[in-house]
């Protein structure tokens, strides 16, 4: 009953997305939602049931990283021939319960009963051998190696200890076929789109006769056909008997294919319902756990002088003409869509990437940035986006690291001055609520959200007047994301111009005081915190009239 | 929440760190004092001081070498060149202080050996110097940067002898850089001393000032530090520099030692130097280890080498010993890191 109902929507959806541009609606819709109703944040406490159909079971499963416990006892069940959905925000333990599903990490609890057995999978290879494939986001694939090559990469065809090439290519166009997929088995993957590409990683699965097919956020770059095409072919997977996970932070996405949506939050399974049976409303609601206001702790700071001021920055193919100017006190929020360019502007202002031509101002004064380190002796911050690849050094203590930026300032004559490097430390871990056992603790010990202050730390340690972020909060918890908005708060409330980069509209729409949205590498507007709203921004970052914005809410029409 | 969660797992962890890192620092220096203590049982002559002298003294110039290369590989990179710089350095002192042209032609100048000793030092330190700019200007391998290099300058050298050694009276110089010094009854070798002068110093570096601070960062993490707003560049050109100038220095110990520059000086040096390196705790990755550990590793190669020696191993098989400690020291180094699956009990790092 549920399936045939869900199917047809699926399909209903499937036509509709025709309309569509590639544009994150799960954003778009979250703020939709007032979300003040607490009740519902209670868990799901009732049991598994363990019925017949149930392909996989996974019952307690624990597992603790240094420094944080990211899977609390969690249960999660599929059935066969179920899409079945898993949702939640970034760290709520999504990627660690199937990466331990899919033989990558080690449970440290619980047990895991597959086609009716217990399995403990301690390599990939095993889980893909028992028939569970993961799709990742970022693709494995060997670029150079032939479609052929690549589906067969690792159990390759051999007659008389030679590769069976003949037959090799004949299975993957059979299996391509299958798919409807068009495509010369002969040529190298990365001839192919990145859409087509991951055809080929569904053509592997198939290959390896999965039961269970776990998809890890399949469309973040894919075209809407692209989407379309993959969709169609869920159904017929699903039709087959092959059960899917399926991970997006596309909302809509969810509820167009899935049976069942599974949210996690912070390490817990929260509840498992039928997806017919939920809400976008809702599961926001269950996936965040708390209500707007106590989100974003938004404090309004008294706007001073010019602090940054940014004139006809050019860089060929990213960036075009772009002028806007940053005050102290002020959080500018800068929205766009992936790919808009917003990075490219901060790294561009930052020195990390040159740049054609363009001005750039601090306190009024005309300053000439070449690298990193002429923009953070202007005073220019930047907080990148990848913390542990761009942010941190993580084989670096906790000290070390807070005071790298601004140890030029910390020397005595030759000499560190340890005392007072000791000092700051102290004062920043006090300070910014930083849980580590230790100053000489490494910080790559430490949570994201610890991490996070620390990065946060090593810039206000060199006193800066502007503040760059990069994505603040990602892959923090709910719980730190607070303490760094108040943080940001805090920097505001004494004079530091903040620029925040952020994907998630209700952050920027709950934070900024001015929102500036880039749309392929330029300006396409300022909003006002009073004026500013999630469907003003989506209208200017995707260049979309408001009308067709309306035509397009797919998952408003769809559970209509 | 993580952020709660973290006292139990992370104080555990901690000491268990704390527990580690002590393993790993003293892991060396027990492995030497071991190697030692067998020497001293199985072979009586060992036991004598000359001999004991006579290891701080094979020590001297690749402990130098070792040094300048302990700061290269701290930030991930590596630096082939060393042995060929020993000989370079070696050759260019000999031929400044003889005067002697290749085959023994006489030509015009000889000058005082300080003075050659100054010169064949500022090329080291500048050769090692514009390696660096080729590595950070071009952005290029510095494997492959420093093997280059390491060809020309053995040529530069084998060209300026022709093959042969080139052999020099020592002048009041390299007396004294040759001579001993009376420590309790025990004559100390003049390079030994050097040496520990060398380490305290670039230990004072390391440790307690911000070059030796991003020396440590860049290894850790070059992306995040450049970021950081530091000029990761200048500190790689000084870093090639540093182990130019210390290769250089080896070079004149060794040519001092042997009264002679041929561009055989430096035989064996790079290998031995990174081997001395690894084994002393510091990763091939970057970013961890420290100054004495490198100092270990060299005494524990010396001692090896010595023990066969005592040993009445024949000297054609040391280079298979050598060779085994090498691949042994880098196991080391991977199942340091924790990158070997079925030894995940000797995780050091995480």
């Amino acid at each position: 009953m549920i399936k045939s109902k869900s199917l047809k929507r699926f399909n209903q959806i499937v036509r509709r997305s025709d309309v569509l541009v590639n544009v994150d609606f799960s954003v778009l819709l979250a703020t939709k939602t007032t979300m003040q109703t607490r009740e519902s944040t209670r868990v799901d406490a009732a049991p598994n049931r363990a019925d017949d159909t149930a392909l996989l079971q996974m019952r307690g499963i624990v597992k603790t990283f240094p420094g944080v416990q990211a899977l609390k006892a969690v249960d999660f069940d599929v059935r066969r021939g179920e899409v079945h959905a898993l949702v939640g925000e970034n760290g709520a333990g999504k990627s660690t319960l199937m990466k331990i599903l899919s033989g990558v990490y080690q449970a440290d609890a619980g047990e895991i009963i597959f086609k009716g057995e217990p399995v403990r999978f301690r390599t990939p290879r095993q889980a893909q051998d028992a028939g569970i494939v993961t799709i990742y986001q970022e693709l494995n694939q060997v670029p150079y190696l032939s479609v052929t090559e690549n589906i067969f990469l690792g159990s390759e065809w051999e007659r008389g200890g030679l590769l069976d090439w003949q037959g090799m290519h004949q299975e993957a166009r059979r299996l391509l076929a299958k798919l409807h997929l068009d495509i010369d088995p002969r040529v190298p993957v990365n001839s192919l789109g990145v859409g087509r590409q991951q055809m080929v990683e569904v053509a592997k699965a198939l290959h390896h006769k999965a039961d269970l097919i776990i998809m890890d956020e399949p469309t973040s770059s894919l075209s809407v056909r692209e989407i379309d095409d993959l969709f169609a072919i869920i159904a017929e997977l699903k039709a087959e008997g092959v059960a899917i996970i399926y991970i997006s932070h596309h909302l809509e996405e969810t509820f167009a294919i899935a049976d069942r949506t599974s949210i996690l939050r912070d390490g817990r399974r929260i509840t498992t319902q039928p997806a017919s049976e939920l809400t976008v409303e809702r599961l926001i609601q269950l996936m965040v756990g708390r209500d707007l206001a106590e989100q974003f702790p938004k404090e309004i700071a008294p706007r001073g002088k010019e602090m940054l001021r940014v004139e006809g920055l050019r860089r060929a193919g990213k960036l075009h003409d772009i002028s806007f100017s940053a005050y102290a006190g002020e959080i500018l929020g800068i929205a766009g869509l992936v790919g808009a360019g917003r990075t490219e502007l901060v790294r561009a202002i930052f020195g990390a990437d040159p740049i054609d031509s363009g001005r750039i101002y601090v306190e009024g004064k005309e300053v000439r940035i070449r690298s990193p380190r002429d923009a953070a002796r202007h005073g220019i911050a930047l907080l990148t986006e990848d913390r542990k690849t761009q942010g941190l050094v993580l084989l670096m203590s906790v000290r070390d690291n807070m005071t790298l930026a601004a140890l030029g300032r910390l020397t005595r004559g030759l000499f560190t001055n340890a005392r007072q490097e000791q000092a700051i430390a102290d004062s920043f871990i006090e300070n910014l609520a930083i849980k580590t056992p230790s100053q000489q603790q490494l910080v790559m010990n430490l949570s994201g959200g610890n991490q996070q202050k620390i990065v946060l730390a090593k810039w206000m340690a060199t006193n800066p007047k502007v503040l760059i972020f990069d994505e603040p909060t990602r892959g923090i918890d709910v719980g730190a994301k607070v303490e760094i908005y108040r943080l940001m708060n805090e920097l505001a409330r004494r004079g530091v111009a903040i620029l925040m980069i952020s994907s998630e509209l209700p952050e920027v729409l709950g934070m900024s005081d001015r929102i500036m949205v880039i749309h392929e590498g330029r300006v396409a507007g300022f909003l006002n915190r009073d004026e500013a709203s999630q469907e003003r921004i989506m209208e200017l970052a995707t260049g979309m009239a408001a009308a067709e914005i309306e035509r397009s809410k797919l998952f408003e029409a769809s559970v209509a | 929440m993580s952020e709660t969660t973290i006292s139990a797992p992370g104080e555990r962890g901690e000491t268990l760190q704390v527990l580690r890192r002590a393993l790993a620092a003293t892991g060396p220096l027990l492995v030497l004092l071991l190697l030692i203590g067998i020497l001293w049982v199985l072979s009586p002559p060992f036991r004598s001081p000359t001999s004991l002298m006579l290891l701080g003294l094979e020590a001297a110039a690749i402990g130098v070498v070792a040094a300048g290369q302990t700061f290269v590989i701290l930030t991930g990179g590596i630096d082939l060149s060393v042995e060929a710089m020993v000989s370079f350095a070696g050759v260019t002192a000999a031929i400044l202080i003889a005067g002697t042209n290749v085959a023994g032609g006489q030509i015009a100048f000889g000058i005082s050996d300080w003075q050659a000793v100054l010169i064949a030092l500022t090329a080291g330190l500048s050769i090692g110097m514009f390696q660096g700019l080729i590595i950070t200007g071009m952005n290029m391998n510095p494997l492959i940067v420093t093997l280059g290099f390491r060809s020309m300058l053995l040529g530069v050298s084998l060209v300026w002898t022709r093959g042969a050694g080139i052999n020099i009276q020592k002048g009041p110089f390299l007396n004294f850089v040759t001579s001993t010094i009376d420590l309790f009854g025990l004559r100390v070798p003049m390079p030994f001393v050097i040496v520990l002068v060398i380490y305290f110093l670039l230990w004072i570096v390391l440790k307690h000032t911000k070059f030796g601070r991003y020396t440590y960062a860049i290894g850790g993490n070059e992306t995040a530090t450049r970021l950081s707003g530091i000029n990761v560049d200048r500190v790689k050109v000084f870093i090639y520099g540093i182990s130019g100038l210390l290769a250089a220095v080896g070079g004149i110990l060794v040519m001092s030692r042997l009264q002679s520059g041929a561009y055989q000086n430096g035989t064996n040096m790079t290998l031995i130097s990174v081997a001395a390196v690894v084994i002393g705790g510091t990763a091939l990755s970057g970013g961890i280890g420290g100054i004495w550990g490198t100092l270990i590793g060299v005494f524990i190669i010396r001692v090896v080498e010595a023990g066969l020696v005592y040993m009445s191993v024949p000297s054609n098989a040391k280079e298979i010993v050598i060779g085994a400690i090498i691949v042994l020291a880098v196991a080391l180094d991977v199942i340091r890191r924790g990158d070997v699956k079925w030894l995940r009990f000797n995780r050091l790092r995480t």
